[in-house]
């Protein structure tokens, strides 16, 4: 017995609304089924993809370094290749009429439909394409879609590390930007990488009915293709080169060369030796080829630049010497009795030159880049200055996230005891001091040192990217200096440690003295650093990997400077002797060949 | 030792049973409908189906639903709250902005407002002074109108209609005048035209889309289209499994949320279409009969408002899905993708167990002479 109130109405509601779709449903799918089923057969939504060209890079002067040419690739859609043949009919036509052998994976997935699209044939020939046009009857449900491929130019081999290179996107890549086609290209790893989003630009999306012969019958939606951005770096690719031949007429195997507008913080030079084929590392390598890259000890994949951590050995001892000077250690005058070597209790600590250094000031003792000096001013400053200053300077700090990956070790009394899970000792200062021990910095690193003392304090951001093309705008986007923080430095303190590094160069005892040919006034600082002990050295026979680095920071004109930065050679053994001279050769080259004029 | 069987005959095992069901076949349904895509949507929906098996599995022994009775106006609080929230703090997705990023989760507040409006009208109902006078009518009307503005600004119509439809029902049952609500009804049909000056844009397109489905076959008559054809195209028995060409290829862009009944009908065919449509229809009757059993008013009030936003939102989505219904953004319950939603749901079917758990362990329960007349 049902009463009629108003919850049996509101029920009966309900059930005339259900029986309402159980009608709908009927009539959709077992009435009109068979006619839905015709149209869902005959038609079906593709979405074509067109790649637009990438981003060029150039250098700061427009020399053109990569760029984006057009190839062909076969693409099927597995659902209509499906309809239309069977997989051995498939086989047997793609290797008849295209020369094409199908692999298992690519035939698993057009049998079992597992995604919407699939690469059939990258790269095709002109042949391919003239035969695809002609048997094209014999291929429903494929099509050829531009593809973009990168051409590195032959400049551009100069910077390989910095460019990086590119590539099709993972499927997690794919998954996580819904933005990208299968097809575009994106950036792995340098440059490339690091200002993907600029260079890539936008793949458009056409989503066509198709009928079941894989006809293009009606455009439903499009979206344009956007085209990168071009972009321009501040490396100067004529400087590049000089760095890169005086490495190569150098006959040292492994090094970094970098070089920097120390008012700017832009990046000129950034050399990786030895280096490799961009074009050929791109398009893949032999695996002979392969082999020799990775197993090469002179490690030619690695940015040494960037990657490269060594310990820096003297040119660390412009920035104790600064430290010194600040926190009144030392004044510009003060003079110390500096010997061929200096004890602490049983421990001795030798200069590196066993005359010794006699009566002498900051300056002299950057000149002759007297050890026992240091030793000395670094046990008065104490280690926590020395950290301190070496943080002001930005070293252990990551300036700019899109270039530094590894930053500078700079030890103090809390890292020792985390790290090493040791104490600190004095002999760790007296180390320290004169950029040994457990100190370790990238190449990059050094010019951190540099820099501030060419530019009168400030600490910049460092950046490789000079400006952009907005193409929205149609405007160049340019990339403008940062400072990052001023050290305070009284200027007679920075003049006496810049006096000193003129003295490294032109003074009667510089360590340095092949700089002098240099076309301009500069001033510098070489270092070597140790190691391995010379006992060691000694019973390897001074083989390669055991040898001392050479390292040389480096500053011109002196008066207004106008590039700084710092050559460095793996296993190089002497910072004068090895590391000064290419520096002399770059600097020379720069002036003479008038890439940076002097006012 | 947790003897699951036993513990279900405790509550309602129809109501547990098919809510079960439904939540395996979501699982089933969002890995086919994301199946293209790259997608790992399906991971996530297995966590929040392993969430919402706990929650109507062990929660309705622990909560007893007159809890939230008590705390149902600092749920409504805390709704609007995040009502509000979402318009500062939102998630724009698709241009509309209904979602909070939590980090771990999304969090969708119109669904926890949904939530909280039953539960809140069903208890204020329940505590005033029945049948239910203009004036109360007005208090309840206007406190849900609040939450209703809100998510009609976000904009999302469909959801709006959603929090105050199962408020409606309870005032419809609790007796409220019908000459009231005939007169409401002509004020809204004479209103009509005032509100369509105001409707956005794309609602107007997608109403006119429905009337004359030919008139824009690309814009947004695609969908109710696309989806006809998916649905029709799927015929006794469907294209099998992970087969659906429709769904597959790039029709139905919102496949794994409001259309995700068009990917069970192309692939599983009438048969289970029609399985399907009738758990929805037999679970809500089934808590509308629970609520007549219940001699408590809270409990009564609460089992009509859940009974019929299951019911109901389950056959606008559907309506929507085979072209009797304008597009107005409504999810099936339970089925399609949204954390937010499979939560509360789940929540609202523990509060329907607990309603029977305690009814059948006290038995009759007199509360008040009232409870027999609604």
């Amino acid at each position: 017995m049902i009463k009629f109130n108003r919850l049996t109405f509101l029920i009966f509601v309900l059930t005339v609304f259900y029986f309402a779709l159980v009608g709908r449903l009927f009539y959709l799918q077992v009435i009109r089924g068979e006619h839905y089923r015709e149209i869902s057969d005959r038609n079906y939504i593709k979405i074509f993809y067109s790649n637009p060209p990438r981003g060029k890079i150039y250098d700061r002067n427009g020399v053109l370094l990569a760029y984006d040419v057009p190839t062909y690739s076969l693409i099927a859609f597995p659902y209509i290749v499906k309809k239309n043949y069977s997989m051995q009919e498939l086989k047997e036509n793609l290797k008849n009429y295209l020369n094409i052998e199908l692999d298992e994976k690519t035939l698993n997935i057009i049998e079992k439909n597992s995604y919407p699209s699939v690469v059939i044939k990258k790269d095709l020939t002109q042949k391919d394409i003239e035969n695809f046009y002609n048997y094209n009857h014999l291929f429903h449900g494929f099509y050829l879609e531009v593809v973009p491929k990168r051409v590195y130019t032959e400049e551009a081999n100069y910077l390989a590390h910095i460019i990086g290179y590119v590539g099709y996107p993972s499927e997690k890549e794919l998954k996580e930007n819904p933005n990208l086609s299968p097809n575009i290209l994106v950036g792995k790893a340098g440059v490339e990488k690091i200002y993907d989003s600029l260079l890539r630009g936008e793949s458009g999306q056409k989503a066509v009915l198709v009928d079941a012969f894989g006809r293009q019958k009606k455009v439903l939606w499009e979206k344009d293709p956007r085209k990168g951005n071009d972009i321009y770096l501040t490396i100067d690719i004529r400087i590049q080169k000089i760095a890169f031949e005086a490495f190569s007429s150098s006959k040292h195997p492994s090094g970094a060369v970098v070089l920097v507008d120390p008012n700017t913080y832009e990046i000129l030079a950034s050399l990786s030796y030895p280096t490799y084929n961009l074009q050929k590392f791109y398009e893949g390598f032999s695996q002979e080829e392969w082999k020799e890259l990775t197993e090469n000890k002179y490690k030619p994949l690695m940015n040494k630049v960037f990657l490269g951590k060594y310990p820096p050995g003297s040119i660390y001892k412009p920035l104790v010497s600064i430290a010194a000077l600040e926190e009144g250690a030392i004044t510009p005058e003060t003079r110390i009795g500096s010997g061929s070597e200096f004890r602490i209790g049983k421990w001795v600590y030798r200069n590196w030159n066993k005359r010794g250094c006699g009566f002498i000031n900051v300056s002299e003792a950057l000149e002759t880049s007297c050890d026992t000096f240091f030793y000395q001013v670094g046990l008065k400053l104490g280690v926590e200055n020395i950290v301190k200053y070496s943080k002001l300077f930005g070293l252990g700090e990551i300036l700019n996230p899109d270039l530094e990956v590894k930053v500078a070790t700079i030890p103090s009394k809390e890292w020792k005891k985390k790290v090493l899970k040791q104490n600190w000792f004095h002999g760790d200062t007296v180390n320290l001091s004169i950029g040994q021990g457990y100190v370790t910095i990238t190449p990059f690193d050094a010019t951190k040192i540099v820099v501030p003392i060419a530019n009168g304090g400030y600490v910049l951001k460092p950046h490789i990217l000079k400006a952009y093309f907005d193409n929205k705008s149609q405007r160049l986007v340019h990339t403008n200096p940062e400072v990052i923080r001023k050290i305070n430095i009284k200027k007679w303190n920075l003049d006496a440690v810049r006096y000193g590094m003129y003295l490294v160069v032109y003074g009667p005892s510089g360590t340095a003295k092949a700089l002098k040919t240099a076309p301009v006034l500069n001033a510098g600082k070489t270092g070597t650093a140790q190691v391995y002990s010379y006992d060691t050295r000694k019973k390897r026979h001074h083989a390669w990997d055991f040898r001392d680095h050479a390292w040389f920071i480096d500053y011109a004109p002196y008066n207004r400077p106008q590039i700084a930065g710092v050559v460095f050679i793996e296993h190089g053994e002497s910072g004068g002797k090895v590391a000064a001279p290419l520096m002399a050769y770059i600097l020379k080259r720069i002036f003479k060949e008038k890439i940076i004029e002097t006012e | 030792m947790f003897n699951l069987f036993k513990k279900i005959k405790q509550t309602d095992p129809i109501v547990y049973l098919l809510t079960a069901f439904l939540l395996i076949w979501s699982v089933i349904n969002i890995y086919s409908a994301s199946y293209h895509e790259y997608s790992t949507l399906y991971i996530k929906q297995i966590v929040f189906v392993s969430i919402a098996f706990f929650i109507i599995t062990f929660l309705p022994f622990l909560i007893e639903y007159r809890k939230f009775g008590y705390i149902s106006f600092y749920l409504y609080l805390v709704s609007v709250i995040l009502l509000i929230l979402v318009k500062f703090f939102g998630v724009s997705i698709l241009g509309a902005k209904r979602w909070i990023n939590l980090g771990f989760f999304q969090l969708q507040p119109s669904e926890v407002a949904k939530f909280s409006m039953i539960i809140f009208s069903a208890y204020f109902i329940s505590n005033t002074k029945l049948p239910l006078s203009l004036k109360d009518f007005l208090k309840i009307m206007g406190l849900s109108a609040i939450p209703f503005m809100l998510i009609y600004s976000q904009p999302d119509l469909g959801s709006a209609i959603l929090v105050v439809l199962p408020v409606l029902v309870i005032v419809f049952l609790a007796k409220f005048n019908i000459k009231y609500i005939i007169g409401f009804v002509l004020a809204g049909i004479i209103l009509s035209p005032f509100i369509w000056t105001h409707l956005k844009d794309y609602q107007k397109n997608r109403i006119i889309a429905f009337l004359n489905p030919e008139s824009d076959p690309k814009g947004t008559a695609y969908h109710i289209i696309q989806s006809k054809i998916a649905i029709g195209s799927g015929m006794l028995t469907g294209k099998g499994y992970l087969q659906g060409s429709q769904s597959k290829y790039y029709f139905l862009p919102e496949q794994h949320t409001d259309f995700i009944y068009a990917t069970i009908g192309e692939e599983w065919g009438f048969v289970v279409s029609f399985l399907i449509l009738t758990v929805y229809y037999i679970l809500s009757l089934r808590i509308f009969y629970i609520g007549i059993k219940t001699n408590e008013l809270f409990g009564k009030f609460l089992c009509y408002g859940i009974a019929s936003i299951i019911g109901f939102q389950a056959f606008i989505n559907i309506a929507m899905n085979v072209g009797m219904a304008p597009v107005v953004g409504v999810p099936l319950p339970f089925l399609s993708y949204g954390g937010t939603a499979l939560i509360m749901f789940s929540l609202m079917m523990m509060m329907v167990l607990n309603i029977e758990y305690i009814n059948k362990k006290e038995g009759f329960r007199f509360h008040s002479q009232d409870a027999l007349n609604y």
